[in-house]
């Protein structure tokens, strides 16, 4: 019997045999996530129910040394969950249920599985909702955020995931379940906990998670402005900052997003438009109204063409309906694309994207952005046809380019999407060789053999032939 | 002492003369009666290199510290040899106002970054006691915080990134400069709240906040503080968003108020401060509240500086100071359980606590000179494993060193001991920074 067989045997006596998956063809859908254009076959997928189980799947993987990676909803856009060395995938989607809703001391118990926007569900009713809230919402695992440290649109006011988790429950990479952080705020000891949230898979597999919920807001402002040039939209983004305001969000989208939009879903935008701006306010009614009116007095005092305001929920709804429809809309301006996100100081804003149009025409490879202009963090949206093998090499030097844009103006490569596969050549445009040597240290002691999701992250030799760095 | 003086002679070279602090004031850092063999304050992350350099070449132990007002937290150390403290590193590296971030070295005083921050309307949410002493390194490196970190959290919610030099001199960057950040391991997290165990922070960048329109402060006095307690807990449960809401067991120092008390702050827009004033008014009202004051500006600003120095006494006082992480639901009985127990210590028990965030400190003083450390000990293991017994856990802030000898001061870990044991030796394997002063022996 060969190795994989016994070890496939031995998990099927863990989890059942039809929790187990080894055909080719059903396989193949577990071959890439959100970054469709890197894939890598699994030997084998297996769906265990608990933390027990995922323990002794873990040491069966030890015991056969054999990789093994988490996966939750497979929305992760950076190539987070790809078993470039093959081996197991251990899907987390059965891990889905809330165990604990703690309305008084304003927390849940959740295990991994569970859908980000199906925990709001949860408890909105009773007026509270869990505030991470990335674009892939409705499908992404509070697990998967857990990993990347994910943000969304809120975070300019509420933070990341890392700023709503209090408690993890861990299989470490060596079988053990351990527990970091508590059910408390603060416990004592080296904050494992915070060190664990955006591992991105490497440190081990969260099997549950004490997370923080949030009271609703009493109400919300949110204005959708419409402008002729992208420095007015940013420089209005500037000055609502410079005015000591912070919303709740403040999202960008330029003139090919609203064209893409325009042709899949009229909303009525002005296609000679280049910019379009989402504010939101969120907090006491009582003085929002005088917020609102001095943000659409900025809004008016940087040439705003048009600026609409959401009357209630439902207009509210409508305005956003542009932001979250972007994504599906861009299938209709190319057969593929990739998202990228990387973050500069907001006041860098006007030039890195001038610089992104540049490099655009540069390459001629079309770029759409849709981004959290509050934060920073830009997502180029990069156009192409991975059919194309010329496209595909000129996308590959517009995506380093845009990287070294914003590393160059003291931004970060990434600001929620990870590093993953897709940009761990890049890490040294960021972190020097000591940087990172602290960085794997840490990852050696919780990942000793290297098993848990191998291959992410760390820059190999190669990267540093590719960036010029090489010595 | 012919050793110590060829210590001091080779400390002098590396710092200075400016940069070694007088001998006869060694004591002023001495941390649970240890005096340490010298203080210094490098003006150059290549100094803290040839400090940390020469400690592990004579195999001298280092004190990490800022102005050393959080010095008193920790078990009693095995050694204390070399302070060095970061004072000195206190320049601002790059601040622009329209980022809404500042980066700044370690030893820079929370006061002067605020008021560099305030001449642009712009401020760092973080209020843990003595910002006219305390640094902007020390408080990452304790994770301190005030009232507060209700409405913005600790510095673990504000820190973007650092630099840190590593116990092999090494200097290490970790996080960024910008607001968002996923690019590689979250190591800032490692470093704060790890008081100087893991390395020397040299360099900080936070993220900032525009200063308040402005703000009232609500005294809420009570006959029980079950009903202040109650008044605390709707409000949490409400839609109001207090910037603080701590609740005094017995009296407000520096005030009047001598019964159970609430204090709510309120920093909004005016419209919306007087809204939430009625609505805190009425909820109150509901749970029998005896007096209502308002304060602001001067008066405000008084009161919350005793918030933030509630729990700081001076050591050399018979002073116990604890603080309870607890679940907000289990304050109230907690307290009680508290009084209860301390009850035949016959000491006097001061109580403040973060009622939406679930911190209690207590201050026991004026013991009976009967007492023996021992019985005290005993009596916060008992507080202790009450806490642990609700999920939460209970941290000895100050206390006489004839008391911690019996206690650790920071409890169990649980079962990340064994990563955290594995990421000190990782750390700093020959023990060179702040020697079994933190948990499980670190």
């Amino acid at each position: 019997m060969s190795d994989d067989k016994q070890l496939i045997n031995e998990l099927a006596d863990v989890v059942g045999a039809q929790n187990v998956i080894t055909d080719p063809t059903a396989l193949s859908v577990y071959e890439c996530d959100g970054a469709t254009l890197f894939k890598a076959l699994p030997d084998m997928v297996v769906f265990p129910e608990n933390a027990q189980q995922i323990s002794a799947i873990v040491k069966l993987a030890n015991k056969h040394q054999t990789p093994f990676i988490a996966r939750g909803g497979g929305t992760g856009l950076s190539g987070g969950m790809l078993p470039v060395r093959g081996g197991m995938l251990i899907a987390l989607n059965r891990l889905d249920r809330i165990l604990e809703i703690d309305l008084k001391n304003q927390r849940a118990v959740v295990e991994p599985g569970v859908v980000n926007l199906l925990l709001t569900h949860a408890v909105q009713d009773d007026g509270y909702y869990y505030a991470p809230d990335p674009s892939s919402q409705k499908a992404c695992t509070i697990g998967g955020n857990i990993a990347e440290n994910s943000g969304g649109p809120h975070t300019l006011k509420y933070g990341v995931t890392t700023d709503h988790i209090l408690a993890l429950e861990v299989v470490l990479p060596n079988g053990e379940i351990v527990e970091f952080g508590g059910a408390v705020e603060e416990t004592p000891g080296y904050d494992l906990r915070g060190v664990m949230i955006g591992s991105e898979g490497t440190f081990g597999i969260v099997t549950k998670a004490t997370v923080r919920l949030l009271r609703s807001p009493q109400t919300y402002q949110t204005t959708l402005s419409i402008f002729e040039t992208m420095d007015d939209a940013s420089n209005a983004v500037s000055s609502i900052i410079a005015a000591g305001i912070i919303p709740a969000a403040l999202e960008m989208m330029d003139q090919l997003v609203i064209k893409a939009l325009e042709d899949g879903f009229h909303y009525g935008f002005p296609l000679d438009a280049e910019a379009i701006l989402i504010v939101e306010l969120d907090g006491i009614e009582a003085g929002m109204q005088d917020q609102a009116q001095r943000i659409i007095s900025i809004l008016n005092e940087h040439n705003a063409r048009e600026v609409r305001y959401a009357k209630d929920d439902a207009d509210r709804e409508n305005l956003w309906k542009a932001r979250k429809s972007a994504f599906g809309a861009f299938g209709r301006l190319a057969p593929s694309y990739i998202t990228q996100d990387g973050v500069v100081p907001r006041t860098q804003l006007p030039k890195v994207l001038r610089q992104v149009a540049a490099i655009s025409r540069k390459y001629d490879i079309p770029i759409a952005n849709v981004f959290h202009a509050g934060d920073g963090n830009i997502h180029p949206i990069v156009l192409f046809d991975e059919r194309d093998p010329d496209q595909c090499e000129r996308v590959e030097m517009v995506n380093e380019e845009i990287l070294t844009a914003c590393a160059e103006v003291g931004g970060t490569i990434t600001g929620e999407h990870g590093i993953g596969v897709e940009k761990m050549d890049y890490m040294p445009l960021i972190f020097s060789p000591e940087d990172l040597k602290v960085m794997a240290s840490v990852r050696d002691i919780f990942n000793p053999t290297g098993l848990c999701n191998p291959g992410k992250i760390f820059p190999t030799p190669e990267s540093y032939i590719k960036l010029g760095l090489a010595s | 002492m012919p050793n110590l003086d060829l210590l001091h002679e080779e400390l002098t070279q590396i710092v200075g003369e400016k940069g070694l602090l007088p001998n006869d004031r060694y004591k002023d850092y001495r941390v649970d009666g240890f005096i340490p063999k010298a203080v210094v304050f490098p003006e150059s992350v290549q100094q803290i290199q040839e400090l940390l350099a020469l400690a592990a070449d004579r195999g001298l132990s280092v004190i990490p510290a800022g102005s050393g007002t959080k010095l008193g937290i920790g078990n009693v150390p095995q050694k204390v040899d070399l302070v060095l403290s970061t004072r000195r590193l206190n320049s601002t590296i790059e601040y622009e106002p329209a980022d809404l971030t500042v980066t700044v070295q370690a030893g820079m005083l929370l006061s002067n970054l605020q008021m560099e921050l305030g001449e642009n309307g712009q401020f760092l949410p973080l209020d843990p006691a003595y910002a006219s002493l305390a640094t902007v390194g020390g408080i990452a490196a304790t994770n301190a915080s005030g009232p507060l970190r209700l409405r913005h959290g600790t510095p673990r919610n504000q820190i973007l990134g650092m630099r840190v030099v590593q116990a092999d001199g090494a200097v290490v960057k970790s996080g960024g400069k910008v607001v968002k950040n996923v690019s590689g391991y979250d190591l800032n997290k490692l470093y704060i709240g790890s008081f100087g165990t893991l390395g020397i922070i040299s360099e900080l960048t936070f993220k900032l906040y525009p200063l308040a329109e402005s703000g009232i402060t609500m005294l809420l006095s009570f006959k029980r503080f079950e009903n202040a307690a109650k008044t605390a807990s709707e409000i949490t449960s409400s839609q109001l968003l207090p910037s603080y809401l701590n609740l005094f067991i017995n009296g407000v120092p520096d005030t009047r108020i001598v019964d159970p008390c609430l204090v709510v702050g309120l920093d909004a827009h005016p419209k919306a401060i007087a809204w939430q004033r009625n609505q805190v008014q009425w909820i109150a009202k509901q749970s029998g509240v005896v007096g209502v004051e308002i304060t602001q500006e001067h008066q405000a600003a008084k009161l919350a500086e005793s918030m933030r120095t509630f729990a700081q006494t001076n050591p050399s006082q018979q002073v116990v100071v604890c603080k309870a992480n607890l679940r907000m639901s289990n304050i109230e009985e907690y307290i009680g359980v508290v009084l209860d127990v301390t009850s035949a210590l016959e000491c006097t028990v001061r109580g403040m606590g973060l009622m939406g965030t679930g911190q209690v400190y207590f201050v026991f003083s004026d013991f009976a000179d009967t007492v023996e450390p021992e019985t005290i000990a005993s009596t916060l293991a008992e507080l202790r494993s009450h806490a642990s017994s609700v999920g939460g856990n209970l941290i000895l802030e100050t206390a006489p060193v004839e008391v911690k000898r019996e206690i650790d001061v920071w409890g169990t870990i649980g079962s990340g001991s064994g990563i955290m044991n594995q990421i000190k030796a990782q750390f700093d394997p020959s023990r060179l920074l702040n020697p079994g002063r933190f948990v499980d022996g670190i």
